[in-house]
């Protein structure tokens, strides 16, 4: 095979990779400013939750960051797209999502209770809706967008924004908030005692049940819903743009390349595996494993998703010849080979760093301490 | 012994700065002036601190 | 198909949010460092007070970072959701400096932000201080990034259309990143940020010693920003000088600007200190010159010619009719890219492929093949960007550049005699000059992208075809949103700001025993009390 279809599936699956490595990370974060007003009832017991994930969300949120940086270097075309055709699901993503660092950091500043209350709404919802946003869009992205192009590649998005909340779409919004509130809840159990672990606790079960049910479903749902398959191509490893191709739709055509290796289907099992044990390792007060199989769930389901959509991104439902593939989205094998690079050098030692700030700030978060330090949330 | 090895490692470093060095002066010449003016100001700015200190120290207890 | 009112709006947006997003940033550059500073005399000597000051004005930091942080993200969503074209036509080239910023910058700052503030009882000394340290050079390295992409808009180095793709691609990376628009670029908006963060920390300090509370601290404080400043104004001086060299060679149009230099002189031209410029009539209402200093000061010769105006219109009118063909060819190889005839024409004429789609926009239908003269005129015109405000925010910007220089000089003087609380005029001056940097580095960016227009990406891509073909119903939408936002934003940051530094120290539960001092000038280190 020539290089540059290897790069081009290396940086599909980095995409998946970072796709998974945000909803994990920053779905965790957010879980937790979910639940916060539900696993404290008192401020002391907010401040210990948010004090939990307090010296790791910013670094978190990098995750998110580099997903949108990756996206952009990696599949330009996929980013300009799906950026300015779900313009105004975008942007309630980025308000929710910007008032999350002001949440963190301002909270605590000010010992008004109305002032604290606000602040922790916001969180809940800068938890909430970024988390059911992310879900929808990748249902979104399985259901088909309503897009073309132009002859210079300048996208035409037809829709509006009320079909970006069809119902398959807010079934994998539900999968997805449900995953992150077991994930928050999981970091909490780990890093608090008391009441708030025990609410935690409840939170993970729920979210992990809830979430399993519903990814069965969409699963089911899937089997149902039209799906693209590629007919006449360039050469994969061909420079193209997405005019060149044409593209049938075909219920239940997501099922293809399942069925064509069977071997996949270990991708929802272990999606479905890891929410289940999870919650057994929830009750059994296992804070870490539970935490653990949490993340090999977001992997199976993201993975579920990309596994049946290969080599589609985005396809379209308006004009399905000019969907974008993995094939006609993604950047120049030169740009490829230097992201490459840099990915090889630089991910292994963010991974080291961040595990170390984790290592360091390891241990339960104790009221006391919240008191008295001064640099707390 | 230790000491020793410690030397060496520093000498190491020492030898690769000069090297990365030559060459960023050579292609990102603005890049090298950032590098080393940054560090000027930093430890500029921190020795004035530290004279402060001094000075203080002077003005509370003039030596005779 | 492409509405103008959309791009007008689009642009008014980015340019807003930027702008904000940039209120924020030049303080997180330079505090990062001022903070290493102040805590490596900490642990160098140990004395408690360099400690207190390294968590006191941390506090203050993290207030701006928050919002630093924020704003931030707005910026990375905004290419994709406002200028969509763009992103698809340049993504493979400045998608890439944007992820490496992530990956090799941001995590850093980010991962290390956290445990600078929450590691203090957790880590050594010297392993927090090596945390403050990462910090900053996280911070600056995202700046890096950011401006070797911004300087590819400005100066696109390393990058080569590929008509099959129809887009822009990397072709050499280095060139990318040692492009010397990027590398000046960097160098002058790092240092900028440290001088914005000297004049507040200078400021908040004279603030205090005008109060005479907090005397120990402020004194340090205000010490070591007048040294950080002074050397960072000289730096930031002399890097502007080197990106007017850089950027008059590769950016005539926006030097021409600059110097609203509606003719080409003979050399050596004459310098217009002050000018009323008027776009309609292409000249200068009013203007007071010196005669000899403008070619020095651009070209560092006495010989060489800076092209004015007239020179840069009558060469564009030689471009676009030399890009009309590229474009003919493009769009034929979008239909069918093995069209071998449509290739040779597209080589052949690609280098003005830009100027093709400038005239693109008053073309009837946008149909290239049937511009006339006239259309050919207009877009000729448009290369030279609306010389009026940027000649002026440029001369804005180097009078308080100049201003903050003979400020930090005399600050400088007195608090190395150590009687700076003495001059009272001083610390006042010093509490006005806070907003000067903050003005300052908005009007750089003024002069950077009001001077790149009418290109987005500098010759290559013009900005009314970058814009996403959105509705101006959801512009209307997304500005109102961004507006509310952004305005209780600032309210709260701003209050939360001032009642922190009107706290003080303080506030902040410190335990050494210097703080809040009553007395005017009495003052024991920490140390000694022990």
């Amino acid at each position: 095979m020539e290089a540059y279809v290897i790069l081009k599936s290396l940086w599909w699956l980095l995409l998946g990779v970072l796709l998974m490595g945000l909803a994990i990370m920053v779905g965790m974060d957010m879980g937790v400013g979910t639940l916060l007003r539900f696993v404290g009832r008192t401020d002391t017991e907010r401040r210990v939750a948010l004090n939990t994930i307090g010296p790791h969300w910013d670094g978190n949120q990098v995750w998110f960051i580099l997903g949108g940086g990756a996206i952009f270097a990696a599949f330009p075309l996929i980013y300009a797209t799906a950026f300015s055709g779900l313009y105004v699901v975008m942007l309630l993503l980025l308000w929710t999502m910007i008032v999350r660092p002001l949440g963190f950091e301002y909270r605590s500043k000010l010992p008004g209770t109305g002032w604290r209350n606000a602040w922790d709404w916001m969180l809940f919802l800068s938890g909430f809706l970024p988390m059911v946003i992310y879900g929808a869009a990748i249902g979104n992205m399985l259901d088909g967008v309503p897009f073309h192009f132009d002859w210079d590649m300048n996208s035409h998005y037809t829709g509006s924004f009320i079909t970006l909340f069809n119902p398959f779409a807010v079934v994998t919004g539900l999968v997805s908030l449900s995953l992150s509130i077991y994930m928050g809840g999981a970091m909490l159990m780990g890093r608090t005692e008391g009441a708030v672990y025990q609410r935690a606790r409840k939170a993970v079960i729920g979210g992990g049940l809830i979430g399993a049910a519903l990814f069965a479903l969409a699963g089911i749902w899937v089997s149902f819903l039209p799906g693209y398959q590629l007919v006449a191509a360039p050469d994969p490893g061909a420079a193209q743009t997405p005019l060149q191709q044409t593209v049938t739709v075909a219920s239940g055509a997501w099922l293809h390349n399942f069925g064509a290796h069977p071997a996949l289907w270990l991708v929802p099992v272990l999606g479905f595996a890891g929410m289940l044990l999870g919650t057994l390792a929830a009750g059994n007060h296992k804070p870490i494993l539970t935490w653990w199989l949490g993340a090999l769930a977001w992997i199976g389901v993201i993975g579920t998703a990309g596994a049946a959509m290969f080599p589609f991104m985005m396809p379209s439902s308006s004009d399905p010849s000019q969907s974008l593939t993995v094939w006609n989205s993604v950047s120049s094998e030169h740009t490829l080979a230097w992201m490459t690079g840099w990915t090889a050098v630089f991910v292994p030692l963010v991974l080291w760093y961040t595990s170390w700030a984790f290592y360091v700030m390891r241990g339960k978060v104790k009221s006391e301490t919240i008191e008295a330090d001064e640099h707390a949330y | 012994m230790k000491t020793f090895w410690l030397f060496l490692v520093y000498l190491l470093i020492a030898l690769l700065v000069i090297v990365l060095g030559i060459i960023l002066g050579d292609i990102g010449p603005w890049y090298f002036a950032w590098l080393v003016g940054t560090v000027m100001i930093v430890l500029i700015s921190a020795a004035g601190g530290a004279l402060l200190d001094t000075q203080e120290d002077e003005k509370q207890s003039p030596r005779a | 198909m492409i509405n103008g009112t959309v791009v007008a709006l689009s642009r008014w947006q980015f340019a807003m949010t930027a702008l904000y997003h940039f209120l924020f940033v030049p303080l997180t550059l330079g505090m990062t460092f001022l903070l290493a500073a102040m805590e490596t005399v900490y642990v160098t000597t140990g004395k408690q007070i360099y400690r207190d000051m390294a968590q006191f004005w941390g506090k203050l930091f993290l207030i701006n970072f928050a919002l630093g942080v924020s704003t931030g993200l707005t910026m990375e969503f905004e290419f994709g959701t406002n200028w969509s074209f763009y992103s698809g036509f340049v993504g493979d080239i400045f998608g890439a400096p944007l992820a490496i910023e992530g990956l090799m910058a941001f995590f850093m700052e980010s991962t290390f932000v956290g445990l600078m503030a929450f590691g203090w009882q957790r880590l050594t000394k010297v392993q927090h201080l090596i945390v403050t340290y990462l910090v900053a050079l996280g911070s600056n390295l995202s700046a890096l990034w950011i401006l070797v992409a911004n300087g590819f808009m400005q100066d696109p180095q390393g990058a080569k259309f590929n008509p099959l793709t129809m887009r822009m691609e990397l072709h050499d990376f280095p060139a990318l990143l040692f492009s010397p628009d990027a590398q000046d670029k960097f160098v002058h908006t790092s240092i900028a940020g440290y001088v914005t963060a000297s004049v507040f920390v200078l400021g908040v300090s004279a603030y205090y010693m005008l109060h005479q509370r907090h005397m120990a601290l402020a004194k340090r404080s205000f010490r070591m920003a007048a040294l950080f400043g002074v050397l960072a104004t000289a730096g930031v001086i002399t890097l502007g000088d080197a990106l007017g060299f850089v950027g008059g060679h590769a950016q005539p149009s926006k030097l021409a600007a600059m110097e609203a230099m509606w003719h080409t002189e003979a050399p050596p031209a004459s310098f217009n200190v002050a000018a009323i410029p008027s776009q309609r009539e292409q000249r200068n209402l009013w203007t007071l010159q010196i005669p000899c200093v403008l070619t020095p000061l651009i070209t560092h010769t006495m010989t060489q010619t800076v092209p004015g105006v007239d020179t840069l219109e009558a060469q564009a009118v030689q471009r676009i009719k030399n890009g009309i063909p590229a474009v003919e060819a493009l769009k034929e190889l979008s239909g069918n890219p093995n069209d071998a005839q449509a290739m040779a024409q597209f080589d052949a004429h690609q280098a003005d492929l830009g100027y093709g789609f400038l005239v693109q926009r008053y073309a009837p239908n946008q149909d290239v093949a049937l511009a006339t003269s006239g259309d050919i005129a207009k877009a000729a015109r448009d290369v030279i960007p609306q010389v009026a405000p940027i000649f002026w925010s440029f001369r804005v910007m180097v009078a308080m550049g100049l201003l903050m220089l003979a400020f930090f000089i005399a600050a400088v003087i007195f608090t190395l005699r150590n009687d700076a609380e003495k001059h009272r005029w001083l610390l006042k001056l010093a509490l006005w000059m806070i907003p000067v940097p903050f003005v300052a580095c908005e009007m750089g960016w003024l002069v950077a992208e009001l001077g790149r227009q009418p290109w987005t990406v500098y010759q290559m891509l013009p900005t009314w075809m970058a814009a996403s073909s959105h509705s101006v119903g959801y512009m209307v939408f997304s500005l109102a949103g961004f507006l509310l936002l952004y305005s209780i934003f600032i309210a709260v940051e701003m209050y939360l700001m001032v009642k922190f530094i009107r706290l003080g120290p303080s506030a902040h539960g410190s335990e050494s025993p210097t703080r809040g001092g009553g007395s005017a000038g009495t003052y024991a280190p920490a140390a000694m009390l022990k």
